[in-house]
């Protein structure tokens, strides 16, 4: 099985585009399967997946490597691949129009950030999925959806980017590393490799075998770093958006509630009654189907899907028989059949050679309980063929007194999406009800607390990334799922990149008192050090020190946990401040964290020094122009009524409880707000007892509030100042700061944005950049024969208009073609290091001419690849001998 | 009382008639130049000399063909008892030539008392029905193949008819197709190599003649003196009805109900619905009867179409009228809504409503038939853009609009000019 | 659309309702099926209907009824097919279902909306036929497997042969047993519901002519056909031949019907009269379908009623005046309104907690954004929304003269141009928007309008968004990049671009976007794009 995964995928890749296919076939996967990728293995693969009866790929298939990428390399690396041919042989049928499955596929993937990025790979190397189904929510690099034709060459470093954190570690291992070189992507994941790889060479090169296991430990540690530190984070996150949606849930439940009530005051049947296939005689207004569209307000469905399950989840622990469909049920292509199936399916036991409804409803009478109503929900209103649910939604409102439906219906965009989706017969068929999940910013600002601010894992980010990944988010990708998946790549390429990252796992366990142990992670102590003082950080605040011992290292890094935390604390307490007016706490977060900002450059690198005062108002003076968050929290707090102030304060409390000197301060804040709060307790105290006492009492307490509340003010407007100004120091200015912080933008970018069909375009004319080939490079605007077909092709096609005729394009391309036999000396010794596909096929029979024949099937192939990477368009029925070019100019 | 029994025993009695077409057509069988008699003569030719037929039945709907046919095979199927083995095919069912092979042999295996076996290919069918044939032809049994809607099997490749007639070529076996079809033409659909095989011999089902149709009336609706009813409410029933059918009322309803179509089957119809609404207190047929049975089929449906529309969707039909008076060649839901809102910039009419309830009246059109989509192209596309054409005639509007109660003034000006 | 259903009917339902409570208690203990099923549940079972119940429940059915009781005539005696019609929710099915449990007889019922396919048709009427229930012991799989109308017909032939020998043995004794209601006559009627569908089934169409010849194809004299549909017989014609069915028509209900219907089962009789001289006569002028009126009626009488402090007393005059002038602006927007649900629940049924997210909206920082389009869509997606509706509305002619090199900046040349556009060609283009609606665009043009779009605000996006003096790598330097053309897909999934699907890899999918021009604005406004200024004025 896998060696024929393996295969296909290679193949898959060759079919896709050449420079690919090198780059590929050099991997140590292939290496290792012996037997040479045969066409048949490889064709079997997605043919199979075609077939529908294919079982679902189990979420389980493919994310087993990336868990168990810890061992020795090339199995995993194998097992990756398989991963990827598994998925990307599903992803040839989700371009056959098969969505379903692979919309199945996705709404099993939304946990785990690896296989979408394989499902985005296979889905190109059909090259361009189409806008067909949303790889959006995979991953960043799913972006590859390049309608026609996708640089599968851009895919191909897509999936290195997004695997790179997995496959590199054992990769480093392996030896074969320096083979695997071509193709930016994977030349990125050799610079890499050197730099973790350089490691073991610069200590101790004289026992490879030692380094090899040493290396391989240090590599599993570090993987098991990374786990421990990303399930913290990821746990919180996906708790702290569950709580969040609880209250909606439990109104969810009681409307079902209700509605259910009232379905059964019109008559329960018996079940003699409910069986019969004729209606039950009732009133009219009892056909209504009781309808809750959910308003998820947010295009993308990707971060819903999980809130849809924890619905589900919810109420079927409420009782109600639950079942879940999705657009995918309601294709047009086979009618309401399917949607029916699909849920029987999920109520009924054994397999349903026909579905119709009726079968629900003895089944309903079937159960032990008939005092719990049918929840159907439906993901995804909008993107339901509108005849079928209108049909769907027909059918269950004859049958709703006989089983009490209650639907649930996802509305992505507004309440008036079902008004212009289901004809008017069948919209009023819904009693509808409208519930509104919380807006994206909201969850935006939670999962952003719980990441950077209240986590206990100390990973952060650097100011260039939390702007890009904001820029992001706002331009792009609007959806929290993809958020959490770029947090998550930057954790993993973090660790994968920086060797004393499992510095982070020992803040973990935070054993203050003693120095990291660096042996458990397979890293010797003078390594460590070294590595520590190299960090340019250090270098450049602490140069005095040459040499850092242990200590000097360990309280470097307790002082850099204390900045971060009562950063982290500071910026809490300033969202604490502003978020009534509604502020992304990310752009928050950004300014807090910029180091050249006026927060930052106040603290000369990391050597705090307190700023004066003059420059420190004259900088807030020129922040006030541009006017920054930060100093609107200031304003605010000064300018705040009592009450919320106080409630600020108390907020405040709980926030600053773990760093003593600042908790004094709030502490003694709040006391004299407090004071001045209590006429407001004396009130509430009148409240209960007589109330003719209450005026005077009020106002004695005004003018005692106006008294002290001014005292209360200024402190409340020093301590922040204060606040802002010792301990608002980014994160960056501080000495080795690189242990806890990602700072690689472009990184992070390649592995999140996919390139356009541009990025083949400047491949297949710098193809010799890929296959390190010497003539290449220093060929002019010459073509020679030894460059790849497709490369070759496309040069000639430059030549041609926006349409190509295909005769010509033949001929020029058979004479290059035939132009090699003056070269093929050269070719051949060439051919050696580097063996390019057409060049292969020379070495065997190389003095005899390429016949017609393999000219014309080179030809033919190479068309295929340009047309795969959509570059060219196959001609249509007008102009028969013409090809038409679709992307010009790179 | 009694009376009640009895004209519910009466009327179950002509029901039960009615609605068993051999007792209708025995009446006809008597004369020598009828069908029934060409037919038998043929058929039973066929049995006795062993001369294989092959024959049409042609006629429109409900002229009593299989009735005929029936009563045939019923007769011959007394006279030669299992010298014949009748094997029934419908167009209807079996137009594929497969399984109808195996209709075949199931029949055959059902008559003949063989295991028939589902899994049996073409080719073993087929195989099979040659077999049969000759066995049969050697044991002097003719097979009679009746296939109705005749012109069914002729779409496709014929090849039933093909290796059924070409199986009659042959000596041995002994067999008579007989085609029942409604089209007139039925044998001008064969292929030629069916066709040369085809013995062009067809009876044709006429219409009947006024007397033959008194004669049915009679036939059918007098109650027979032998039976459980009584002798005296029988006498008293027929001399009523006898009355009745001499009533030259009577007759003018029974020319204008004939008038659209005159089969028996027609006839009957009429006959049913009239003798169903006998009133069984009264327990006597009375013109009454006839009348509300004429009223029951004198049906316009696009009439009542437009009397069940409400207001709205009758501003909407009166829109698209407009828009076709003006010779636009084709109008969609927008186009429509153009021109309803121009009336009422117009004349300020009381009722100009939302876009969104004019749609939901629009799509209430399409759901009377009133109007549907002019092609299927553009699915995706919604409702608004798909261009629509009306199906009925702005004659029937104006009726329509005419025989509509409270229906406002404006709009049969708006239609007529 | 069973609305006529009458107090008595009321008051046997719910014994019915406890008496299934009890049932499920049996069926409880029991997991088997409650009986071993026997002829009789062919009935219609429950209590007899006496003609008078029938007569009284359904006021404005009383000819039909008529009509029906002939037809069928006195028990055991054959009948030609019928042809039910009559419009959506006029009381077809209910009528003939309550006439047959008035009648008693033995009838097999399928409706052609449960099943949706011929295999299932055949399989629910043959179910049914032998006594067979599909339930869990059975895994809920049907008694035969039966798809080909031939195989249909055989099986048909057998069964209803079954049905009818022991139909007519239990007529015999039928004095024996009194103790269980066996329906009368030895007739089996087989009623299709929902005929209509079945024109949409198969474009073979070579189902319905069978079903309208299934009399004649079975020859069976014990055996009688109903059609039930919504569409008159005329609509057939094309597959009946000239067989028609005997018809009988339910128009639909006149007002006086209406008003009849509307007011039974209603606690103060004389105060919802009061309310239906105000409402009904307005909405029967838009609609007069039952199920509709009495939905809108159930929500604005309770608007009606909202000042009356009991509604169980008499209205006099000034009250009525009060009431009604309480009520008059609601009558306008619900004529104008066919969605029942939200609106609802807009008007105060909501919680508390929907309110407070609607403020939280509102305040929102990038606020424009949500309290007009009122969910979120990335900015990339926007200007790819803006970018397909300027496609689809303007005609490919004028993407030169709009997004010239300069992007569109100098509005003076473009905008001559497109008046003069406009100019020569105003009624056809304005015809043609009428006709074809928005026009389809190929992939390429909208990329090319998008890049266009985005290099000229891509300047202003940089200093508005980075404040703080960063130039963003990749977040907007480069606006086309493959997320985008993801970010495509999501907007096809919303309904706002609709694709005519073909093949990914010939390219030549065309895109349609379906948005409102107000919408599009509302969206171009969230970014602060000045999107008139790029439409062809027509």
């Amino acid at each position: 099985m896998l060696l024929s995964l393996v295969q296909s995928l290679c193949s898959s890749s060759l079919s896709s585009s050449s420079p690919t296919f090198k780059s590929k076939s050099a991997l140590p996967s292939s290496k290792h399967s012996e037997t040479p990728p045969s066409p048949s293995s490889s064709h079997k693969e997605p043919k199979t997946a075609v077939s529908p009866f294919q079982p679902r790929p189990h979420p389980e298939a493919i994310t087993l490597p990336f868990s168990r990428l810890t061992g020795s390399g090339s199995i995993e690396t194998r097992e990756v691949h398989s991963a990827v041919a598994f998925v990307s042989a599903r992803c040839e049928w989700l371009l056959d129009g098969k969505q379903n499955k692979g919309l199945k596929l996705k709404r099993k993937k939304t946990e785990s950030g690896l296989v979408p990025t394989h499902l985005a790979l296979g889905s190109c190397h059909r090259g361009g999925a189409t806008s067909g189904f949303t790889v959006s929510e995979f991953t960043p690099a799913g972006k590859l959806l390049v309608p026609s034709g996708s640089s599968s060459k851009g895919l191909h470093l897509h999936c290195c980017c997004c695997m790179e954190p997995f496959t590199i570690l054992h990769k480093a291992s392996s030896r074969k590393t320096d083979k695997i070189s071509t193709g930016t992507g994977k030349s990125r994941t050799t610079r890499r490799i050197d730099l973790t790889a350089s490691l073991p060479a610069s200590t101790d090169i004289s026992d490879v075998n030692a380094a090899e296991s040493n290396e391989r430990h240090y590599s599993n540690m570090r993987m098991e770093a990374f786990e421990a530190v990303w399930s913290i984070t990821e746990s919180s996150i996906k708790d702290v958006l569950r709580e969040a949606n609880a209250t909606i849930f439990s109104e969810i439940h009681e409307w079902v509630r209700d509605s259910f009530d009232t379905i059964v005051s019109f008559g329960v049947p018996n079940f003699h009654e409910a069986t019969q296939p004729f209606p039950v005689v009732k009133d009219a207004t009892s056909k209504k189907i009781f309808t809750g569209l959910v308003l998820t307000r947010n295009l993308e469905f990707v971060d819903d899907l999980m809130t849809f399950e924890d619905l589900k989840q919810h109420l079927k622990s409420q009782g109600c028989h639950v079942a879940n469909l999705s657009s995918v049920d309601f294709s047009s292509r086979n009618g309401v059949g399917t949607c029916l199936r699909s849920l029987l399916g999920q109520f009924l036991t054994g397999s349903l050679d026909t579905a119709d409804i009726s079968m629900l409803a003895t089944w309903y009478k079937e159960q032990q309980n008939n005092d719990n109503p049918v929840v159907i929900i439906i993901d995804d209103m909008e993107r339901c063929c509108a005849s079928i649910l209108s049909e769907f939604i027909h059918m269950l409102s004859e049958w709703v007194l006989k089983v009490p439906v209650i639907l649930i219906m996802g509305v992505a965009t507004t309440v008036d999406a079902p008004r212009n989706v289901l004809p008017s017969n069948a919209l009023h068929r819904l009693h509808a009800r409208k519930f509104t999940f919380q807006s994206l910013p909201e969850k935006m600002n939670y999962v952003v607390e719980t990441a950077f601010l209240k986590q206990s894992s100390e990973f952060t980010i650097s100011h260039k990334t939390a702007v890009f990944m904001r820029n992001y988010f706002a331009h792009h990708n609007g959806s929290v799922t993809s958020f959490i998946r770029a947090l998550k790549i930057a954790c993993a390429q973090h660790f994968s990149t920086q060797p004393l990252c499992f510095i982070l796992h020992w803040c973990l366990r935070d054993e203050d008192n003693e120095v990291p142990q660096s042996h458990t992670y397979g890293l010797s102590q003078e390594r460590m050090l070294k590595l520590a003082c190299d960090l340019p950080s250090w270098k450049s605040t602490s140069n005095q020190i040459t040499q850092l011992s242990g200590e000097t290292l360990l309280d470097g890094l307790t002082q850099l946990k204390k900045l971060h935390k009562t950063w982290r604390m500071v910026v809490l307490c300033l969202y604490e401040a502003i978020k009534g007016e509604n502020v992304q706490l990310l752009d928050l977060m950004c300014e807090a964290l910029d180091p050249k900002g006026p927060f930052g450059s106040q603290f000369d690198n990391g050597s705090r020094v307190l700023p004066r005062d003059n420059s420190m108002s004259q900088k807030s003076h020129s922040l006030e122009k541009n006017k920054s968050l930060i100093n609107r929290a200031i304003r605010r707090v000064k300018e705040l009524p009592a009450n919320q102030l106080l409630v600020l304060m108390k907020a405040w409390e709980k926030h600053t409880v773990d760093v003593p000197e600042l908790h004094s301060e709030v502490k003694a804040l709040v006391l004299s707000v407090l004071k001045l709060e209590e006429d407001g307790e004396s009130l509430n105290q009148n409240k209960v007892e007589m109330t003719n006492t209450r005026r005077q009492a009020l106002r004695g307490n005004l003018n005692a509030a106006d008294k002290n509340s001014r005292v209360a003010y200024e402190k409340a407007s020093n301590l922040v100042d204060s606040m802002v100004r010792k301990y608002v120091c980014p994160v960056e200015c501080v000495a080795l700061h690189e242990v806890l912080c990602f700072d690689s933008v472009d990184k992070l970018q390649a592995a999140l944005i996919g390139d356009t069909r541009r990025r083949i375009q400047i491949d297949l004319q710098e193809f010799h950049a890929i296959i390190r080939c010497s003539c290449c490079s220093k060929r002019g605007s010459t073509i020679l024969p030894s460059m790849p077909d497709s490369s070759i092709m496309y040069t000639l096609a430059q030549e041609h208009g926006d349409v190509v005729n295909v005769h010509d394009w033949y001929q020029s391309f058979k004479s290059v073609v035939l132009s090699t036999h003056m070269v093929s000396k050269r070719g051949k010794s060439r051919s050696k290091q580097h063996p390019p596909t057409p060049k292969k096929r020379k070495t065997t029979n190389e003095l005899s001419e390429p016949s017609e024949a393999s000219i014309q099937a080179r030809f033919c192939k190479a068309i295929v690849e340009l047309q795969v990477t959509g570059l060219v368009r196959m001609p249509n029925r007008r102009r028969p001998d013409y090809l038409q070019r679709l992307a010009f100019g790179s | 009382m009694a009376v009640q029994s009895h004209a519910r025993d009466a009327q179950n009695l002509l029901r039960s008639r009615l609605c068993n077409p051999s007792f209708v057509f025995k009446a006809l069988s008597g004369s020598p130049d009828s069908n029934y008699s060409k037919l038998k003569f043929i058929l039973s030719s066929s049995v006795t000399e062993a001369c294989n037929n092959s024959l049409l039945l042609l006629g429109p709907r409900g002229s009593g063909k299989t009735a005929v046919l029936e009563l045939v095979l019923n007769d011959l199927l007394e006279e030669y008892p299992d010298m014949i083995s009748v094997i029934r095919l419908n167009g209807l069912l079996h137009n594929d030539d497969n399984c109808a092979f195996k209709e075949i042999s199931r029949q055959l295996c059902m008559e003949h008392h063989l295991l028939f076996s589902k899994m049996a290919s073409f080719d073993d069918n087929s195989q099979f029905l040659i077999a049969m044939l000759r066995e049969c032809g050697l044991a002097h049994k003719t097979i009679v193949f009746v296939l109705e809607e005749f012109d069914l099997f002729a779409q496709g490749k014929q090849r039933l008819l093909y290796s059924l007639l070409d199986a009659m070529q042959s000596i041995t076996s002994q067999a008579a197709v007989i085609g029942i079809s409604c089209r007139l033409d039925a044998d001008q659909l064969l292929e030629k190599r069916v066709r040369s095989r085809f013995s062009h011999r067809k009876l044709l089902f006429l219409p009947p003649s006024t007397e033959i149709i008194e004669r049915l009336l009679q036939h059918i609706l007098l109650l027979p003196m032998d039976s459980t009813l009584p002798n005296d409410y029988a006498t008293q029933f027929n001399t009523k009805l006898e009355s009745v059918l001499a009533d030259e009322r009577f007759k003018e309803i029974l020319k204008n109900y004939l008038s659209s179509s005159s089969t028996i089957n027609h006839l009957l119809r009429f006959l049913f619905v009239a003798v169903s609404s006998i009133d069984v207190k009264s327990g006597y047929p009375s013109l009454d009867n006839f009348k509300t049975a004429l009223s029951s089929f004198r049906r316009q449906p696009k009439q009542e179409c437009i009397k069940d529309c409400s207001i709205l969707e009758l501003y909407i039909l009166t829109c698209i009228r407009r828009l076709e008076s003006k010779e636009q060649k084709s109008y969609n839901f927008n186009s429509v809504m153009k021109e309803y809102k121009s009336i009422h910039d117009q004349f300020q009419t009381s009722d100009d409503y939302a876009r969104n309830v004019c749609l939901r009246a629009f799509e209430r059109l399409l759901q009377r038939d009133l109007i549907c989509f002019s092609d299927n192209r553009g699915q995706g596309q919604s409702v608004e853009f798909r261009p629509v054409k009306c199906l009925i005639s702005h004659f029937e509007l104006q009726e329509g609009i005419k025989a509509y109660r409270s229906c406002p003034i404006i709009l049969t000006k708006l239609l007529d000019r | 659309m069973g609305k006529e259903e009458s107090p008595q009917a009321a008051r046997r339902t719910t014994r019915a309702s406890c008496a299934a409570a009890s049932n499920g208690e049996v069926g409880r203990s029991t997991i088997t099926p409650l009986h071993n099923p026997t002829v009789s549940d062919l009935a219609f079972g429950g209590e007899p209907l006496s003609s008078e119940d029938l007569r009284s429940s359904f006021p404005a059915r009383r000819p039909q009824i008529l009509e029906l009781v002939h037809l069928l005539g006195p028990h055991s005696s054959p009948m030609l097919p019928l042809f039910v019609y009559g419009g959506a929710s006029t009381g077809k099915t209910t009528v003939i279902l309550q006439v047959f449990r008035h009648l008693n007889r033995p009838f097999v019922y399928a409706s052609c909306r449960t099943c949706y396919s011929p295999r299932i048709l055949f399989e629910s009427i043959l179910n049914q036929l032998l006594l067979h229930r599909k339930n869990e012991a059975n895994g809920y799989s049907s008694a035969k497997r039966c798809e080909k109308p031939s195989d249909f017909v055989n099986f048909l032939r057998e069964d209803v042969g079954k049905v009818v020998d022991s139909l007519k043995d239990h007529s015999g004794k039928r004095k024996s047993n009194k103790s269980r209601r066996w329906p009368k006559g030895d007739i089996l009627y087989l009623i299709i519901d929902n005929l209509e569908l079945v024109r949409e089934w198969d474009k073979s169409s070579s189902l319905l002519p069978f079903l309208f010849n299934l009399y004649d194809i079975l020859k069976l004299p014990n055996f009688a056909l109903i059609f039930v549909s919504s569409s008159s017989p005329d609509t057939y014609y094309s597959s009946m031949g000239y067989i028609e069915p005997i018809p009988v028509f339910f128009p639909e209900y006149t007002e006086e019907d209406l008003r009849q219907l509307l007011i039974r089962n209603q606690a103060n009789q004389k105060l919802y009269s009061c309310f239906l001289d105000i409402v009904l006569r307005p909405f029967s002028r838009v609609t007069r379908r039952l199920d509709e009126l009495s939905t809108v009626f159930s929500s604005l009488f309770q608007k009606y009623c909202e000042p009356l402090s009991d509604t169980s007393l008499f209205p006099n005059d000034e009250m009525k005046r009060r009431l009604f002038s309480h009520f008059r602006p609601y009558i306008s927007p619900a004529l104008n309104e066919i969605f029942w649900g939200p609106s609802q629940c807009l008007s105060g049924i909501e919680s508390g907690k929907v309110t407070r997210q609607r403020g939280s909206i509102r305040k929102h920082e990038d606020n424009e954004d949500f309290t007009e389009i009122g969910f979120h869509m990335s900015t990339a997606a926007k200007y790819l929304l803006i970018s397909a509706f300027l496609a689809s509305r303007n005609p490919a002619t004028l993407d030169a003269s709009l997004f010239d090199s300069t992007g569109g900046s100098d509005n003076r040349k473009r905008k001559r141009k497109a008046s003069e556009k406009s100019m020569e060609q105003k009624e056809t283009v304005e015809q043609e928007s009428l006709m074809k609606g928005p026009g389809t665009f190929p992939l390429e043009r909208l990329l090319a309008i998008f890049q266009c779009i985005t290099s000229v605000i891509d300047v202003s996006i940089d200093e508005e968004e980075h404040g703080d003096g960063f130039s963003t790598d990749g977040g907007n330097s480069s606006w086309l990049m493959s997320n985008v053309l993801s970010q495509l897909s999501s907007l096809c999934d919303a309904n706002f671009i609709a694709k005519g699907g073909s093949c990914p890899l010939e390219g030549s999918t065309r895109y349609r976007c379906t948005i409102s021009e107000d919408f599009a604005l509302k969206v171009a406004r969230s970014i602060k794009f000045a999107l008139p200024n790029y439409l062809c004025r027509r």
